[in-house]
């Protein structure tokens, strides 16, 4: 049984990848901010903001394959060549080298001394930040090119021992279990060498007073202000976490080096959708562009408010739906049944918003908080559950067995209870999976009459703010609640009936 | 019916006036044709002529005159008249051919210069804003329907409405039937690499509520227009279409005729075309009939909820989306509301009404 589910849940990986694509290619319709905004090569600010734009939407990668992915190494070496070469981009790179900061380093000095004196203390100079970062070095010392560059030199012979990833994360490792600010001082000489095994780190820990020495850490080599404060509440503590997290996604390759099969799998998973995939994969779904926001936390936020409706519809559409279709199909034919099919007829040809605004209007006196929109998302499903709990109950009543029960003199109401109904009810729980999507589109629209905040009223504000990020997720999501309904509802369906079970395996299996 | 696993769009198989068995395969063929289904009065009386239904009937006829109105709404409602003599000169329908000279005059101009005219039904164009803002229907006013809040005709704005949505619903059901007929004979004719990947292809579209994932395109294009609003429509119909297609496709291509054919070398063109279309087009006809309601009924959800494109004349849900800023006017809801509910029930009885008569089983 449990191999039955198993399987059945397998075959929704293909969907599953389906969507993503869908979503992904949703995605790339989406405006390019360097697009959208004209701004000249030589205003370096805005060139850099644009650039930020585009990392966190995976723009700067190539679509499904990268043929030469990027690190640490190759980051600082492309600075290089331009600020040998003096070109245009020369301006930009020296900024580049000081946001690599530490974890450059190991890749730059020393080669330092096989560069040309001009450009060598060109590059001594756009590190003095980095420097300043560290706290070492006076000023005397970084203020001109030559005796920059002989700094560098020197710092690199003395302090190189320091660059290797065991000796930092010893640092990390000590410093999240005793922290003191000797210990986040000696952090401080690597600058963002320690950035991956910091955010490691905060990912890992719990402990409030090692976060705040961590995320001021991190806030420092990378200059965004983002910490936790000694005072902050879980909530935010959490929020901080998960945009370093984010933000790690996103720049790790800044200050990473790619090794050995890192550079193979680099070429797949530094790619756009790779990226996109794993990132929401693991609820990292980018920030709201209209207020900054996680997309991840507001989704959490607004689901279940949607999500819940759909479900008390869903109940409550049953529970009408399942007697009627009963009582249609007891009497079928006559005027019981003839009603019913035209007024389900017109129920499901009415406009959900249609009902919506007409229960907003006539009920606004008397505010019932979540019953009206409920019923008015429940007419919904209302029409063809009833009709499939009649036709199934048509089908259950022509059986032998209910003819048998009927023989041996079984009252009407046990036979059409006990012996139909129990059969007939299994077609209809099955639909209900399979209605559930259908109701949380349809939810999309009650909500945005009734003003409830859930995830469609929250939908159309962002396609009035154009924030493409919770346009994508919320698509995603909805894909993905589909599919789950889907795949529960089949093995609902082999659960109760063990025939259906046979059928769906030998059905797949010749296709 | 459905051999895609998993068949999300199980909900539109038992649809509305369905007559009898669930037609969800529940039981082997064999075990299905042992099962003694009670005669009903349906059955006894035989095969019913598709406009012999009552309902269908009705339908149909709801539908034509929809369709009349669509043809001729500017007979119905336009600024300018039918025809009349203005300066001296004859115009003839220059409702329809709107010339540049009565058009800069203007409606009211037009009419009141004339030396004889024959007016429109409702002397309004659906666009131009006549009287006041919010006027309540009356014969008094001049306005059937009333106006709405930018005091433009209602009735002009809801028999307008009906060529818009018509003309678009028509448009991509069209689109997604060519589509889907497309793909599903593709999958059901050649089978293996192609049926497999159809396969998938219709699992995925039918994997998002076609609501949500038209708003999701039409809030990612960078310029949504109406055409990408049709083909974001037509994305979400065809799979049903292809579904319905491969399986029909794959339960002809067995039978001995086809079998025959084939054996006498007609290419797989051929047996498509003379062989196995016949058999599908009565099902892409209920398909298309099925579909059209729908269409409208996500367009008219989409301008209801002002995230639609700017409709082109006039549309239902945009004059209802009004009545939320003005919840007295009742008029600016009730009358394109019961246009919409008397299209989707009409269109939906016609559909069902040819899916009697196509599927004897049903009756």
């Amino acid at each position: 049984m449990f191999a039955y589910a198993l399987r059945r849940a397998i075959w929704a990986i293909p969907t599953l990848f389906g969507v993503s694509l869908v979503v992904f290619v949703l995605t790339t319709l989406l405006p390019d901010p360097a697009l959208d905004e004209g701004g000249s090569p030589a205003d370096v600010a805005h060139r850099l903001r644009l650039d930020e734009l585009r990392r966190a939407r995976f723009l700067d990668l190539p679509r499904f394959v990268n043929v030469a992915p990027t690190d640490v190494r190759t980051g600082v070496d492309a600075c290089i060549v331009h600020l040998v070469a003096d070109d245009d981009d020369a301006e930009l790179c020296e900024i580049r080298l000081a946001q690599i900061g530490g974890a450059g380093l190991p890749y730059l000095l020393p080669h330092l001394d096989t560069i040309p004196p001009t450009p060598r203390g060109r590059i001594a100079m756009a590190l003095a930040p980095i420097a300043r970062r560290m706290g070492v070095g006076d000023e005397r010392e970084l203020a001109s090119p030559s005796s920059a560059a002989l700094f560098w030199e020197r710092f690199w012979e003395d302090r190189s021992v320091d660059f290797t990833a065991p000796a930092v994360h010893r640092e990390v490792d000590r410093l999240v279990k005793r922290g003191s600010d000797l210990r986040e001082e000696e952090l401080r000489f690597v600058d963002t060498f320690a950035l991956e095994q910091l955010v490691e780190a905060m990912r890992l820990t719990k402990d409030r007073d090692a976060l705040v020495r961590l995320t001021r850490l991190a806030s420092h080599v990378t200059e965004r202000d983002v910490t936790v404060k000694p005072d902050d509440d879980a909530k935010r503590v959490r929020a901080v976490v998960s945009d370093w997290q984010s933000w790690w996604y996103v720049h790790d390759s800044d200050y990473v080096a790619l090794q050995g099969g890192a550079k193979v799998t680099a070429s797949i998973a530094q790619t756009r959708y790779a990226k996109w995939v794993l990132g929401a994969a693991t609820g990292q779904l980018g920030l709201s562009t209209s207020d900054g926001e996680p997309v991840f936390d507001k989704l959490l936020a607004r689901a279940p408010v949607t999500l819940g409706m759909a479900f008390l519809a869903l109940l409550l559409s049953a529970a009408i739906a399942v007697p009627l279709g009963v009582l249609a199909a007891w009497r079928r034919g006559h005027f019981v049944d003839h009603t019913t099919a035209l007024l389900l007829l017109a129920f499901y040809s009415l406009p959900t918003f249609l009902v919506a605004e007409l229960l907003a209007t006539f009920g606004r006196a008397s505010d019932a908080g979540f019953v009206l929109p409920v019923v008015a998302l429940a007419t919904v499903s209302l029409s063809v559950m009833t009709q499939q709990q009649r036709a199934s109950m048509i089908e259950a009543l022509g059986q032998d067995y209910i003819r048998v029960a009927r023989a041996k003199g079984a009252r009407t109401l046990r036979v059409a209870v006990v012996h139909a109904l129990r059969n007939a009810l299994v077609p209809t729980i099955t639909l209900a999976g399979v209605q559930f999507p259908a109701l949380v589109g349809a939810a999309f629209v009650v909500e945005e009459v009734f003003g409830i905040h859930g995830m469609g009223w929250e939908t159309l504000r962002a396609i009035e703010s154009r924030d493409a990020a919770w346009i994508v997720a919320v698509t995603l999501l909805c894909a993905v609640v589909t599919t789950a309904c889907l795949v529960t509802s089949d093995v609902a369906y082999g659960l109760l009936d063990p025939r259906v079970r046979e059928q769906q395996i030998m059905r797949r299996r010749t296709t | 019916m459905s051999d895609v696993p998993g068949d999300p769009n199980r909900e539109s198989i038992p649809l509305l006036l369905a007559r009898t068995t669930s037609r969800i395969a529940l039981a082997p063929k064999e075990a299905r044709a042992s099962l003694r289904v009670p005669s009903t009065r349906a059955e006894s009386a035989g095969p019913i002529g598709y406009l012999r239904s009552r309902l269908g009937a009705a339908g149909t006829l709801v539908a034509a005159a929809l369709v009349l109105f669509a043809i001729f709404a500017d007979m119905l409602a336009n600024d300018l008249p039918i025809a009349c003599k203005l300066h001296g000169q004859l115009w003839l329908f220059p409702n329809i051919t709107q010339p540049a000279e009565l058009v800069a005059l203007g409606g009211d101009a037009t009419s009141s210069e004339a030396e004889w005219k024959v007016s429109a039904l409702v002397p309004h164009g659906p666009t131009s804003p006549t009287a006041a803002p919010l006027l309540a229907p009356g014969r008094v006013t001049g306005h059937p329907f009333g106006t709405d809040r930018e005091g433009r005709d209602v009735f002009a704005r809801v028999i307008h409405g009906t060529r818009t949505y018509l003309v678009f619903a028509l448009a991509a059901v069209m689109v997604s039937l060519l589509f889907g007929g497309l793909l599903g004979s593709l999958a059901g004719l050649f089978g293996g690499g192609a049926d497999a990947l159809v396969g998938r292809a219709i699992e995925t579209v039918s994997a998002f509520p076609p609501l949500v994932l038209v708003l999701g395109i039409q809030a990612a294009v960078p310029h949504a227009t109406v055409a990408t609003l049709f083909l974001a429509i037509a994305l979400t119909r065809w799979p049903e279409v292809a579904r319905l297609v491969r399986a029909e496709v794959m339960q002809v291509a067995t039978r001995d005729y086809v079998m025959a054919a084939r054996a006498l070398g007609a290419s797989p063109l051929r047996v498509l075309r003379r062989h196995i279309a016949p058999n599908v087009r009565g099902q892409l006809i209920v398909l298309g009939a099925i579909g059209v309601p729908a269409v409208i009924l996500i367009e008219a959800s989409l301008d209801f909820l002002r995230v639609g494109p700017p409709a082109g004349a006039a549309s239902w849900g945009e004059t209802m989306s009004e009545f939320r800023d003005a919840p007295m006017a009742w008029w600016l809801l009730a009358f394109p509301g019961v246009f919409l509910f008397a299209t989707i029930v009409a269109l939906n009885l016609v559909g069902e009404a040819r899916r009697e008569m196509m599927d004897p089983r049903t009756r």
